[in-house]
């Protein structure tokens, strides 16, 4: 039964990585640990049931929730990132944890505190491959999150678009200097990373069938371990890592016990930070300070 | 000699600190001029304004004629006015070959670009060689022809070059200003700012001495070459200190 916790850890892994992704992103590029980045997963699954509630088809339910979730990074870039680019480069990360903080209790007031039930959107069909059982849920979530991941990789290694990104990435002032659309495309990095999370909690909503006020923390806490474990900056870092706090979960739920999941898991990030600090794919620091 | 680049009263400032006073100078179409002046004089200054990359407090710049104090980075070099900063500003983390492409983003004719990229690689085989590593495998001086390639790739008609022979070796420095006299010949205006003072007059048609953000010395090279002042303004003050009466 091992194949099939392993299926189920790769499931996980995937919401995992979209998050993860999305932060590295915002450190990578931006030099800026963007903590509304658990607000918006959260966004990407509340929204969505909101919606849905009202009668809206799902995909436009989806929709809509990440295009709120895009405007709310837009918020955070305009109030949180690009006020504060002069000051500490402690304020950025204390502010955008206040949006955190007030997009949990905007939804805590307006649906309450429970777990909501999410409707059962991808038909309950399963696929058998030998003995195993892989979910319609599950399949979704592994496919949205390998195509984005590798979109994005793409774009960012081969495309005009991705190199302008990682000039501004090394240098931002080089970046101006070279006629580079800075002041254009870091929202549009702003928004890029939101609709990975968003993403990211429609995927969980689709799997576990429930929403909440306060279902991007934990996630989010994965996520920042994720990136860090693979390695800050590094898109396959963020996927190496999703995967294997994901399988790490699953393997240590199943084998050990659901108390010392966060145990096993943390043990992992801090083993890995031990014997290799810039994490898996990670380089040393040489980049110049943004 | 019709005028390339007219810059009429230009002043910078950062906060409290002004960098240009008034600043007048003409580049003409087809010239070299050299812009001189110790640390802190205002050359990176100037530069900069003319580049887009600084706002001016006030002035004008005018380039081919049209008004273009109010344009940004992107226009600046499709019009053909491209900068190559002090301390070259390679991108270490890309490699050389994007580092061109980067350098080539604004333009809309890829294969013009490529053609371009074969051109710079058949003038630095060193850069053509390595063309897929990383840029931080250079060294000081193929960087510095790389910032040069850079620039190129944007189509200069007026090239503005910030301290290119800062740290290079002497082999390079050479390399360098036949580099530059080259680059003239094929008919781009060069705006050059140097401590390299003596290179500097040698390659140029007109030179001027910045000190503490103004236009102190201006004329032909060779007649400024002998002049005692220069050296003077030059090794002289400290930006902040007095200027000495002459
Ligand atoms: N970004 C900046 N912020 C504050 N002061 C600056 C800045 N850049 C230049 N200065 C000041 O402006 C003056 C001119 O500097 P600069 O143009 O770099 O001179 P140069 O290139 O001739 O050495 C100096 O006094 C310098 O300290
Ligand atoms: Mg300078």
């Amino acid at each position: 039964m091992i194949a099939q916790q392993l299926v189920n850890g790769l499931m996980l892994g995937a919401i995992y990585v979209l998050v993860a992704v999305s932060f590295t992103l915002s450190i990578g590029i931006l030099n800026f640990l963007n903590f509304s980045i658990p607000g918006l997963f959260m966004v990407g699954g509340m929204v969505t049931w909101i919606l849905i509630g009202k009668g809206l088809h799902w995909g436009l339910a989806i929709l809509g929730a990440v295009a709120a979730a895009g405007l709310v990074a837009l918020a955070v870039e305009r109030l949180s990132y690009r006020r504060s680019q002069a000051r500490e480069p402690e304020v950025p990360l204390v502010s955008s944890l206040g949006f955190l903080v007030l997009l949990e209790n905007l939804a805590l007031v307006g649906a309450g505190s429970d777990q909501q039930a999410f409707p059962a959107l991808v038909p309950d069909f399963n696929l058998r491959i030998g003995g195993l059982v892989v979910g319609g849920a599950q399949l979704v979530s592994l496919a949205v999150a390998l195509t984005l991941v590798v979109a994005i990789s793409v774009v960012l290694s081969r495309t005009s678009l991705g190199r302008q990104v990682r000039s501004i990435a090394e240098s931002r002032e080089t970046a101006v200097i070279l006629g580079i659309d800075v002041g254009r495309l870091v929202p549009g990095i702003f928004i890029l990373s939101a609709v990975f999370t968003a993403l990211g909690g429609v995927l969980f909503a689709l799997n576990y069938l429930q929403v909440s006020p306060f279902m991007g923390e934990g996630v989010g806490f994965k996520g920042v371990a994720a990136m860090i474990l693979g390695g800050m900056g590094s898109i396959w870092g963020a996927v190496a890592g999703g995967l294997l706090i994901g399988l790490t979960e699953v393997l240590s739920i199943t084998y050990l016990g659901a108390d010392v999941v966060n145990v096993t898991v943390y043990g992992l990030l801090l083993a890995v930070m031990v014997l290799r600090p810039q994490g898996l794919f990670g380089r040393p620091p040489a980049r110049e300070k943004l | 000699m019709r005028t390339l680049l007219d810059i009429a009263g230009l002043s910078v400032a950062y906060g409290h600190v002004t960098a240009l006073h008034e600043l007048s100078l003409a580049v003409p179409e087809g010239g070299i001029v050299a812009l001189l002046g110790a640390n802190g004089a205002g050359k990176s200054s100037l530069l900069k304004a003319v580049a887009g990359v600084v706002r001016p407090r006030g002035g004008r710049v005018v380039f081919d004629g049209r008004d273009i104090t109010g344009a940004g980075v992107p226009a600046r070099l499709a019009g053909g006015l491209v900068l190559v900063p002090e301390g070259r500003r390679i991108l270490v983390s890309l490699t050389i070959e994007e580092n061109l492409l980067v350098g080539a983003h604004l333009r809309r004719d890829p294969d013009g670009v490529q053609r371009d990229i074969a051109a710079i690689y058949d003038r630095f085989p060193n850069l053509g060689r390595r063309r897929h590593m990383a840029a931080s495998c250079l060294s000081g001086g193929e960087q510095q022809m790389l910032a040069v390639g850079r620039a190129m790739i944007a189509r200069p008609r007026l090239l503005m070059l910030d301290e290119p022979s800062l740290g290079l070796s002497p082999l390079f420095i050479g390399h360098l200003f036949a580099l530059i006299r080259e680059l003239n010949r094929d008919g781009i205006t060069i705006l050059l700012v140097e401590q390299n003072t003596a290179q500097a007059l040698a390659v140029a048609h007109k030179a001027a001495v910045l000190e503490l953000g103004r236009i102190v010395m201006a004329g032909d090279p060779a007649q400024l070459a002998g002049d005692p002042r220069l050296a003077e303004a030059y090794l002289g003050r400290a930006a902040g200190e007095p200027a000495a009466l002459h």
